[in-house]
């Protein structure tokens, strides 16, 4: 054979290699449950190059500086609710939903953050974020003593539609007895629960 | 030809471990349905920063870093997101962990990025 046919022949197999490859690692994605959920890296790529907007405040306490809550209505067609201290700070927490479902079927939507634990008496700082719906006139914390803790909302307006946007810190002395979120409910102008997600710490 | 074909092999395995994981992720638990507590961890190292639990419809989970010395849950975050992730930028070594708070019968995956 040529040389210029030994290179084409190494070409065409090299070009079979690559697509064998790609293939095989689609498979191999696939079946290691990389079709669970949303396409993460692409709505990695997207949470990285997208703007956030700041929806509500997470007030600073005597040991941990103010932090906010922030929203990104992505390209990918997700709504993401963050809590983090700053709009270009990549220690961001939280998470995301389908724009046409931001709430995931609820009247509300809550993350909890925290640091240390998983036992109640060992956490350090803890923080509630999230939206709820406009129809929603107050949304409480319901501890584990049976007291309750009332979130201030703050209206959002969302391409995806309207919104109340909180952010609230726990009391460092609920975690020191013990106490700690067990629920976080909506309700409405009478105080009537319309919807109730439950929480917690060491969960 | 022998030495193409292996050159041919190699770059192909390469290009299939390169495509099942993006870039510096390990998915380190799976699973097509959940019961209450059910949940996995990856291994330990200092190079995890960031833990992602991505699911096919919102249920309410956790996910957290684990550190090898107290044991202590770090920079922890639980939520009913289809996507829930969050960061600890420590040297630190740790383990990402996620799991499930309540019965889901639909498929959720943990990943851990370094």
């Amino acid at each position: 054979m040529s040389r210029s046919g030994k290179l084409r022949r190494s070409i065409v197999v090299v070009a079979i290699a690559l697509v064998g490859g790609v293939v095989v690692g689609t498979v191999v994605a696939a079946q290691s449950g990389g079709d669970a959920g949303p396409d993460v890296a692409s709505l990695q790529a997207a949470i990285a190059a997208e703007p956030m907007t700041k929806v509500a405040d997470v007030a600073g306490s005597e040991s941990f500086s103010a932090r906010g809550v922030y929203v990104q209505e992505l390209e990918t067609g997700h709504l993401c609710v963050w809590d983090a201290p700053s709009a270009a700070s990549r220690e961001r927490q939280g998470g995301c939903n389908a724009t046409d479902d931001p709430l995931g079927g609820s009247a509300v939507s809550a993350n909890l953050a925290y640091d240390g634990g998983p036992a109640i008496e060992g956490v350090r700082d803890a923080r509630l974020t999230g939206l709820a719906a406009s129809n929603v006139a107050s949304v409480v914390v319901l501890m584990s003593d049976g007291s309750e803790r009332r979130v201030h909302l703050k209206k959002a307006k969302l391409e995806a539609g309207d919104f109340f946007a909180f952010g609230y810190r726990f009391k460092k002395a609920d975690f020191r007895k013990g106490v700690g979120p067990i629920a976080v409910i909506a309700q409405d102008a009478d105080g009537g629960e319309i919807a109730r997600q439950p929480t917690g710490i060491g969960g | 030809m022998k030495r193409s074909l292996l050159a041919v092999t190699v770059l192909a395995f390469a290009l299939a471990l390169c495509t099942s994981a993006w870039a510096g992720s390990v998915t380190y638990y799976s699973s097509p349905y959940w019961s209450a507590g059910q949940g996995g961890s990856s291994s330990f190292s200092s190079s995890w920063w960031q833990n992602i639990m991505a699911k096919n419809a919102s249920f309410d989970s956790t996910i957290t870093f684990i550190d090898n010395t107290s044991y202590g849950w770090h920079s922890t975050v639980r939520g009913y997101g289809t996507y829930l992730t969050t960061h600890w930028f420590s040297s630190q070594v740790k383990k990402g962990h996620c799991r499930a708070n309540a019965a889901a019968s639909t498929p959720a995956t943990c990943t851990a990025v370094n």
